[in-house]
């Protein structure tokens, strides 16, 4: 197991380097230039070419990306914000921690709500119930997160006033934001764990169990859950790492400062380093979330940790 | 088992009925009457109105600062920050008049130089005390940085000569009358060498300045907070704490305004205005500001290299229907270049006015009576965006064929730079008030593509005109050079003149002391609560 996770652990290095260098590329030909679009439409060419210069933006492509990566692999420096002239893992590890709470509550709320209903769903296929909560499913994936988040707001920040409407410092400042990133994911988590426990209830062992006489909830939450647990730890896992690349629209319309609202600043003002830090920042928690579902899974499914040699 | 679930589940189904009622019952009523209750009703985070005494203003921007170090950034919301920390050599007030600031006088000695009288007894928030080498430091760093040189460009650096420790003389490469507009730019802060020198690059997180505010703490792309100085050498600031916070989404940051989350908050949107207006507990501030919009012609591709052309479709636009339903009310329609409030603006111009017989004529007589093809470039700006639209709308009146463009910001600066558009639409603000600033840069035949002139508009005239009034003296001159280059930019049209700015904030009624700047980087200091 432990040579498992580090072979994966060492896998991550390829991963970056790969990462780095798509979007190095990917932002080197974007149109635009950086040092034109900081200096705004009113700068002398001058100014720009003088800023070109000490951002070091005049320099051919290859020579760009080697002296970032020897920078990153010797110094461990991702350099600093052509904007703030912030250190990019300052920008990033500032708003990190935001993103962290805001994805984990989301995910928290996602789980107690979606697995329970898509279990009970599962075992009591169209009734009103399962129809009921297929439906509001349905409209929890397809609703907007702004417009909810608006809806959200106007309801309990300016109508009844219990909660504040921006901001994250404090836990009710993180109740509306949480739910509104929650319930999304919540629709999924739901539709997933209903139709993967259908799968499971179909099953002989299933109906082996019920026939020596077990009972229903053991028959249930012992036999059949583990085993429709599978993907749907997959689904979460998948939604916690996306979520931890930040939730951009939730972000802003919370003014909460996280990784995505700095992802799309950076983007929109080509502020290259950062770019490149957060999103190879962002790959490296996602494969790390990855990790902990596969070391999960081994967990749920023993046959599974025979493999992890 | 099953009961329980039917319960939840009816109040899920109540929730989402009660959250979607109330929300379209919102759209339709204003929160007039509400909310009235709620600051003494709720503990809503931010401290209730009704305390007495309540010591932190917060403010609610756009956007968070970039640096709060003057010169690695020339972006409105920094410089709105910076306003609260630094000061300036002269001041120049809300009515856009230039008084003394740090500087208690000033003489010109001679075409190009300037002598400047320092006020004593100023001290840094660090202490050190504001000395005529912290001015020379200052102007000298200025002009290394590529973010203001177009502010201090003019500037000769190796004569500048401290004279004693509170006198400075101040020389320009070539005389340059808007200079001491110049000298109150916000980016020209005055900056302590030693708190300069000691943070190193990291200065714009640790700013040290003269002002009434000194900085505290930034928390990245959240939120500023600045604390009165108390050894401020001009009259202290009314409130103790000031918080500037990043609210970038506009309907949050009226919403913050609503809910008491901030007490000031700056450019509401006209889709918000009526909201703003309409609720007791709020008041809404509007002034014409230093900003105008415009649609720009490639006076160098044809048909637009043809006068007429242009005129015409002037003609054709209908700019109040535009101003209306775009800007819903905000800002008026421009008769020319510059907005009402810039020194020497010409505001006897007259608009040129919706007259689609006119236009049709003046396209019969430039041979394109049955018009042609072409496109309108914007970036994702929505207003831009809005304009492009109607303007396509109306053009068809006339046979012209238009196809909007939506290109991204970045590619949008470099393309208009380097000619590759038909029309275009875009915006400038003449930031220190004088013409200069808002005419040589877009007009002059000098600075054609990135520099600012991306019509290519060239007129010998105007250049004329331009060069006399920047190196000139004399008021009268450059105000009677200004007053006919634009009557002659207006003629010529080398843009739809379309729009000229207001600023728009909002407070909570209890706020008090607050007015707007021109510029847009209001003072907090005279701002207090009742």
């Amino acid at each position: 197991m432990h040579k498992y996770i580090l072979r994966r652990l060492l896998l991550l290095i390829p991963v970056m380097l790969g990462v780095s260098f798509i979007v190095f590329t990917m932002m080197y030909f974007t149109p635009g230039d950086p040092a034109r679009i900081m200096l705004g439409e009113s700068a002398p060419e001058a100014d720009v070419q003088k800023l070109r210069d000490d951002l070091g933006l005049n320099d051919p492509f290859f020579i760009q990306y080697g002296r970032y990566v020897k920078n990153a692999v010797v110094n461990q420096d991702m350099g600093r914000s052509y904007i703030t002239k912030r250190p990019v893992f300052d920008e990033i590890a500032a708003r990190f921690p935001n993103t962290l709470k805001l994805a984990s509550m989301g995910v928290l709320i996602a789980v107690v709500i979606g697995v329970p209903i898509g279990i009970i769903s599962a075992t009591r296929q169209y009734s009103l119930f399962d129809n009921i909560s297929m439906v509001v499913a349905l409209i929890g994936v397809s609703m907007p997160n702004f417009w909810q988040g608006l809806l959200l707001i106007i309801l309990f920040s300016i109508n009844l006033a219990w909660l504040p409407s921006s901001g994250f410092d404090t836990w009710k400042h993180m109740i509306l934001p949480a739910v509104t990133l929650g319930t999304s994911s919540a629709a999924i988590i739901t539709r997933m764990t209903r139709s993967s426990m259908l799968e499971v209830v179909r099953q002989d062992y299933i109906r082996t169990a019920r026939a020596k006489g077990q009972k229903e909830s053991v028959v249930i939450n012992q036999h059949a859950l583990k085993n429709a647990l599978i993907p749907v730890i997959t689904v979460i896992g998948l939604q916690f790492g996306y979520l931890l690349g930040g939730a951009v629209l939730t972000e802003s319309i919370f003014g909460i400062s996280g990784v995505g609202r700095l992802m799309v600043d950076s983007i929109k003002s080509r502020d290259m380093l950062v770019v490149q830090g957060g999103v190879l920042f962002i790959a490296v928690t996602f494969s790390i979330v990855n990790l902990g579902v596969d070391i999960l899974y081994s967990f749920v499914d023993p046959r599974i940790k025979s493999q992890y040699k | 088992m099953k009961k329980r679930f039917l319960v939840l589940l009816s109040l899920m189904l109540i929730f989402s009925l009660v959250a979607v009622g109330c929300g379209s019952n919102e759209i339709e009523t204003p929160v007039a009457e509400e909310p009235s209750e709620t600051p003494s009703e709720t503990p809503v985070d931010s401290e209730p109105s009704t305390e007495p005494v309540k010591d932190t203003l917060v403010v609610g921007q756009g956007a968070d600062a970039k640096s709060l170090d003057p010169h690695a950034t020339n972006d409105q919301p920094s410089s709105r920050v910076s306003k609260q920390i630094y000061e300036t050599l002269v001041n120049q007030n809300e009515a856009m008049e230039l008084e003394p600031g740090l500087a208690e006088s000033w003489t010109q000695i001679d075409e190009l130089t300037y002598e400047f009288k320092l006020k004593q007894g100023v001290l840094f928030h660090n202490g050190e005390e504001l000395k005529a080498s912290d001015v020379k430091f200052t102007i000298l760093r200025a002009l290394e940085s590529s973010h203001i040189g177009h502010i201090v460009g003019p500037i000769d650096g190796e004569k500048i000569e401290v004279i004693d420790d509170y006198t400075i003389r101040i020389s320009t490469k070539d005389p340059f009358a808007p200079l001491i507009a110049h000298f109150a730019h916000t980016a020209m802060g005055i900056l302590n060498e030693k708190a300069v020198t000691e943070a190193g690059e990291d200065y714009g997180q640790n700013p040290v300045g003269t002002g009434p505010f000194k900085f505290v703490s930034w928390v990245n792309g959240d939120k500023i907070d600045l604390e009165r100085f108390e050894e401020y050498h001009g009259e202290p600031a009314k409130v103790k704490y000031v918080t500037i916070r990043n609210l970038s989404d506009n309907t949050t940051r009226t919403i913050e305004l609503e809910s008491g989350g901030v007490d000031i908050a700056y450019d509401i949107q006209p889709s918000d205005v009526a909201r703003v207006e309409e609720n007791s507990e709020l008041t809404l501030l509007r002034d014409m500001n230093l900003s105008t919009a415009y649609v720009g012609f490639n006076t160098e591709k044809a048909p637009y290299d043809n006068l007429l052309v242009r005129q015409a479709i002037n003609y054709a636009l209908d700019m109040d229907t535009i101003v209306d339903v775009v800007y819903e009310g905000v800002g008026a329609p421009s008769n020319g270049p510059l907005g009402p409030n810039v020194w020497a603006s010409n505001q006897d111009l007259e608009q040129y006015g919706f007259n689609i017989e006119k236009a049709k004529e003046l396209m019969k007589e430039a041979g394109y009576e049955n018009g042609f093809k072409t496109t309108i470039w914007t970036n994702d700006n929505q207003q831009r965006m809005d304009i492009a639209e109607i303007a396509q709308n109306q053009l068809k009146e006339i046979g012209i064929e238009a196809e909007v463009k939506v290109v991204e910001w970045g590619a949008y600066l470099d393309g208009t730079a380097n000619g590759e558009h038909d029309m275009f639409i875009l915006g400038w603000v003449t930031v220190t008030g004088d013409p200069d600033y808002g005419l040589y840069a877009l007009f002059h035949s000098s600075q054609m593509g990135a520099a600012g002139n991306r019509t290519f508009y060239s007129n010998d005239r105007v250049d004329e005109l331009l060069d006399e009034a920047r190196v000139s003296a004399d008021p009268a001159v450059r105000e009677a050079a200004y007053k006919e280059a634009q009557k002659i930019i207006r003629d010529e049209a080398p843009w739809i003149f379309t729009w000229s700015g207001e600023n728009v904030s909002g407070t909570r009624a209890n706020v008090k002391g607050f007015s707007q700047h021109p510029a847009g980087h209001h003072k907090l200091s005279g701002v207090y609560f009742e």
